[in-house]
């Protein structure tokens, strides 16, 4: 019963860890690069999501907020630094990633101040599943969450461009040989990947508090899950976020609080190691 | 390529020259004392740090409209500590070696105040704190009684925790703490108090700051039934575990350090939530006039009220207690004033409460300063020895019921 | 007012000596090492916890460098196996958990109260002299390892390591394993590294796993970005321009009246990473030029 209550604590943190996964995986498939700027584009949706609910005391308009102005972001930064990095090498995107996250950082910094905020949603009293707590609110933000994953599901799966994505991710040269231009592509990537990452990073401001720092410290184990599920594998990402979450629930009484987050970083190196394409990812080369 | 390489390298050489000289020019000024103001204005101190800064500045001034310190003027130089250890130690060296500074206060947390005291003791100056690290109180870090702590111990904080569990006759309390100093310096505190009463604490957890969730924690922590958990915490992740808590429908009473418990976590989580909470912090000393005065300085430089930030009463209170050693001394010499600061802020004495009134009050006899933070009453390491306001929260107000003495 | 820069030129060297570690280790080999702080936070609790045991600093130290050159030992394996990126979030996840060990293990580290009363060097000596030989000795420490590195850098040695770096495979084709020499830079990198967290330690007599943060790592990799990858002079340019950064902000404060109330950590953080994109777009070389053909 313990361990259960453990496991539902951990399917919603996963949920969480899913989606920022999923902002990354996409990246990473399509753009070939690890975009550190995830965790920061996270805490930009959060905030953006805090404002809109301040002003119109909806959650439906905070979320909307988040995903238009995490989008808007995540492109401009596409626009400004990535696209011209383009031909460099990893190592130049990445750090040029960093860079933009402490810049985002930086700026809500100044533009919100540092202390906590927190979304002014009601509490409630939780509903009792034989022994098992799950709040109302857990419900809703699961449910929230599988909208989002179905949305850019049905964006990937069926719609056009979410076809041109999948074929770039798969081989960006045949791609490209069979007419796809990577300029929309790209730009619907970026637009995309940034959505997800404001919703994730609303959803954790919800469930928990708001700072500037909260998305970066989630950077990790996001990028735990993305690798473990493997890279360019959206459902990949996903269940990796879940797994992932349970796991460090679930190992908290064994190995205890504080190691629980580098669990996270063993379980990566682990799956680098012994099998680096992950769950679903294909056989692309980590080496 | 290199010629331009080389220009760029003589540009910056003359812009560090340039940066430096007007600190350079800032020559010691005769007849003044001069105080280091090294306040938390960024950095997990700044919700506090730049009041604190403030305060200092304001104290000073009304110490000079007062006539000075035996006859000089206290000036004052601020610095931020970036709530950082490495950050101040420079900091602070330019205040000494650069500003010739003759004292330091200031200094909000544990790490930059133990990173700090060594080079005030290298210099023979007065450091004053408001630290919470018992370390702070004994050699090495205090090993020449020149550190001046104006906040009560975590230790004593604890310990008060556990004259009021055993007053509200709690019989199985739980800790959960906040991994750094001053959280376990809370509940160890606590845990030894109880002990020593003869009790046993059923759980203890210490938890990792800017987690997202804290759910197994408290989990693990309500496993063990207790009926109060003593924390030792601050605002951000109370937050959290309030909230977590409230929606496990779990029954259990809080006991919680003041600065945690405080009206912005009523206004975070609801007053539902924290009905019944009991908010433990060491009692400004609000019905005095020094309170007053501090309160009136605050309000003009910062729009709050004094009550919003305890720290700031506390850096208002050093310049008093120094300014007013130095008039007693009639010296600037360490010291000197080093032996006077607690004859003008112990009992016994007429007590006095503004530095004016002080100063007056001297010529007669013996003064006790008490200050708008506590009575000011310094203990054989330093340390003031306030009572603690037992707050108990009571549809959104923290209203306080009683006061332990330790 | 000597003291002050005194201050500020020990400090500088440390981050040189950083600098140094990683200009060996990405400048010339191409790894791309985001966990350099761990190796810095290994040097510094070895050493200051066998000082404080009575162990002489100079075995300290010694300690110091050995622990952390070991540490990078296991990470120079895993690199062999991981591509360039893989790896680098690999070292950063490594930072981490060497902080959250630190954190945790309480009994040997005191955990997140630090360790205070570090013995510093030189303690005999006493006021203004003590801190003149600090200084003195960083420095010298500082150039021998750089005069190491550029020797390193015009050796066979070093060409191997920049073969490596540029093209990996023609080096495996012609028959060298290049899996050795990369366990071998990580493992002098982190050395170096171990050496400045010990410096470091002893300087600012308390330590806390908080002052050991990704943000440091940055720190250095924005010097070495700014100042030129590759070269030793680029390490020591970039980190000058990294402490005027740093330093220089506290000193606007007492020029442009204003500026104190603006929140510095914010707009220092937000510099770092404006500088960081700008040079990787515009001046990928640095301020001192390299001859990486990136």
């Amino acid at each position: 019963m313990f361990y259960a209550q453990l496991l539902v604590n951990g399917l919603v943190q996963g949920l969480v860890i899913g989606l920022a996964a999923l902002s990354i995986t996409l990246v990473f498939g399509i753009a070939r690069f690890p975009n550190a700027a995830t965790g920061d584009f996270m805490t930009f949706g959060a905030y953006a999501a805090l404002s809109a609910h301040k002003a119109t005391g909806s959650i439906a308009m905070g979320g909307l907020a988040a995903i238009i102005a995490t989008g808007v972001i995540s492109l401009l930064a596409y626009l400004a630094v990535f696209r011209r990095l383009a031909e460099r090498s990893v190592v130049a995107l990445l750090v040029a990633s960093i860079g933009i996250a402490f810049f985002i950082r930086a700026f809500l910094g100044v533009a919100f101040g540092h202390s906590q905020q927190v979304f002014q949603v009601p509490l409630s009293r939780p509903y009792v599943f034989g022994g098992v707590r799950i709040t109302p609110l857990d419900l809703q933000l699961a449910a929230v969450a599988l909208a989002a994953l179905a949305l850019v599901f049905a964006i990937l799966y069926l719609t056009p461009i979410g076809r041109q994505m999948r074929a770039v991710a798969d081989n960006r040269d045949l791609a490209r040989v069979s007419g796809i231009r990577p300029d929309r592509v790209m730009i619907a990537l970026w637009l995309l990947a940034g959505s997800v990452a404001g919703v994730a990073g609303m959803m954790l401001g919800i469930k928990t508090i708001v700072t500037p720092e909260f998305g970066w410290e989630m950077l990790l184990p996001a990028f735990t899950a993305a690798i473990l599920g493997g890279i360019g594998s959206p459902v990949g990402a996903v269940v990796a976020g879940l797994i992932l979450g349970v796991v460090q629930e679930v190992s908290t009484p064994f190995v205890g609080f504080t190691y629980k987050i580098a669990l996270a970083f063993i379980i990566m190196l682990a799956v680098l190691l012994v099998r680096p394409r992950g769950l679903f990812g294909r056989l692309e080369g980590a080496r | 390529m290199t010629h331009t390489r080389r220009q760029f390298i003589g540009t910056v050489g003359a812009a560090t020259a340039l940066i430096g000289a007007p600190s350079i020019l800032r020559a010691q000024g005769q007849g003044t004392f001069r105080i280091g103001a090294l306040c938390p204005v960024t950095g997990s101190g700044s919700p506090f740090g730049s009041g604190m800064q403030k305060m200092i500045i304001a104290a000073a001034e009304a110490v000079n409209a007062a006539g000075g310190a035996a006859g000089r003027k206290i000036e004052i130089v601020s610095e931020d500590t970036q709530t950082s250890p490495q950050a101040a130690v420079l900091a602070a060296k330019k205040l000494i070696d650069v500003n010739k500074v003759q004292a330091v206060l200031g200094t909000w947390s544990s790490g930059v105040s133990l990173a700090v005291v060594p080079l005030t003791n290298d210099a023979n100056i007065i450091l004053m704190n408001t630290s919470g690290a018992p370390a702070l109180s004994v050699p090495p870090a205090n090993a020449k009684g020149l550190s001046y702590r104006f906040q009560a111990t975590n230790d004593r904080f604890g310990r008060a925790f556990a004259e009021i569990c055993e007053k509200e006759g709690f019989k199985r309390p739980a800790t959960m703490a906040f991994n750094n100093a001053s959280g376990i310096g809370n509940t160890e505190g606590f845990r030894k108090a109880w002990e020593a009463k003869g009790h046993k604490v059923v759980e203890s957890v210490v938890y990792e700051p800017s987690q997202p969730t804290y759910r197994s924690e408290l989990q693990k922590v309500l496993a063990a039934n207790p009926d109060v958990i003593v924390t030792g915490s601050y605002l951000a992740d109370t937050t959290i575990i309030m909230r977590e808590w409230y929606q496990s429908g779990e029954q259990v009473k809080w006991v919680m350090p003041g600065w945690a418990a405080s009206p912005d976590l009523v206004k975070a989580v609801g007053p539902d939530v924290v009905e019944g909470v009991i908010s433990v912090d060491s009692v400004s000393n609000e019905n005095a006039p020094s309170y007053k005065a501090y309160d009136e300085a605050y309000r003009k430089a910062t729009g709050q009220p004094g009550q919003s930030n305890v720290y700031a009463a506390m850096t208002w209170d050093m310049v008093h207690a120094l300014a007013l050693a130095i008039e007693a001394a009639n010296s600037t010499d360490t010291a000197a004033i080093n032996a006077k600061i607690r004859e003008v802020s112990n009992p016994a004495g007429q007590q006095v409460y503004t530095y004016a009134e002080a100063k007056e009050a001297l010529k007669k006899g013996k003064i006790n300063f008490e200050g708008a933070s506590s009575v000011l009453d310094f203990d054989q390491y330093g340390d003031v020895t306030p009572d603690f306001g037992v707050f108990f929260i009571e549809g959104g107000q923290l209203n306080r019921r009683y006061v332990v003495k330790i | 007012m000597e003291a002050y820069f005194i201050a500020i030129g020990i400090i500088a060297l440390i981050y040189v000596i950083l600098s140094l570690g990683l200009t060996l280790q990405y400048g010339l080999t191409g790894l791309i090492n985001f966990g350099h702080v761990g190796f810095f936070a290994i040097g510094a609790y070895t050493s200051a916890l066998l000082a404080l045991k009575g162990v002489p600093l100079i075995f300290s130290f010694a300690a110091a460098a050995a622990l952390a050159g070991l540490a990078a030992w296991p990470l120079g394996l895993v690199s062999l196996r991981l591509r360039d990126d893989y790896f680098a979030i690999v070292t950063l996840g490594f930072s981490e958990v060497v902080r959250i060990v630190i954190t945790s293990e309480r009994w040997l580290t005191n955990g997140v109260q630090g360790i205070p009363g570090i013995p510093r060097l030189y303690e005999g000596l006493g006021g203004s002299a003590a801190q003149l030989a600090v200084l003195v000795t960083v420095l010298a420490v500082t150039l021998v390892g750089a005069w190491i590195i550029r020797r390193i850098a015009g050796s066979p040695f070093g060409r191997l390591i920049e073969a490596i770096r540029d093209n990996e495979e023609a080096v495996q084709a012609l028959g060298k394993d290049p899996a050795r020499f990369k366990i071998q830079v990580l493992v002098v990198g982190a050395a170096l590294a171990g050496i400045a967290g010990a410096f470091y330690a002893h300087y600012i007599t308390y330590i806390v796993p908080d002052q050991f943060i990704p943000l440091v790592t940055f720190y250095v990799w924005m010097a070495i970005i700014m100042g030129g990858v590759g070269r030793v002079s680029g390490a020591i340019v970039g980190t000058a321009v990294l402490m005027l950064f740093l330093e220089g902000s506290r000193f606007l404060r007492d020029i442009v009246p204003g500026v104190s109330e603006v929140d510095m950590a914010s707009v220092r953080i937000g510099a770092v990473g404006l500088l960081l994109v700008l040079f990787i777009m515009y001046r990928p070389q640095g301020l001192m030029g390299d001859y990486t053909k990136r």
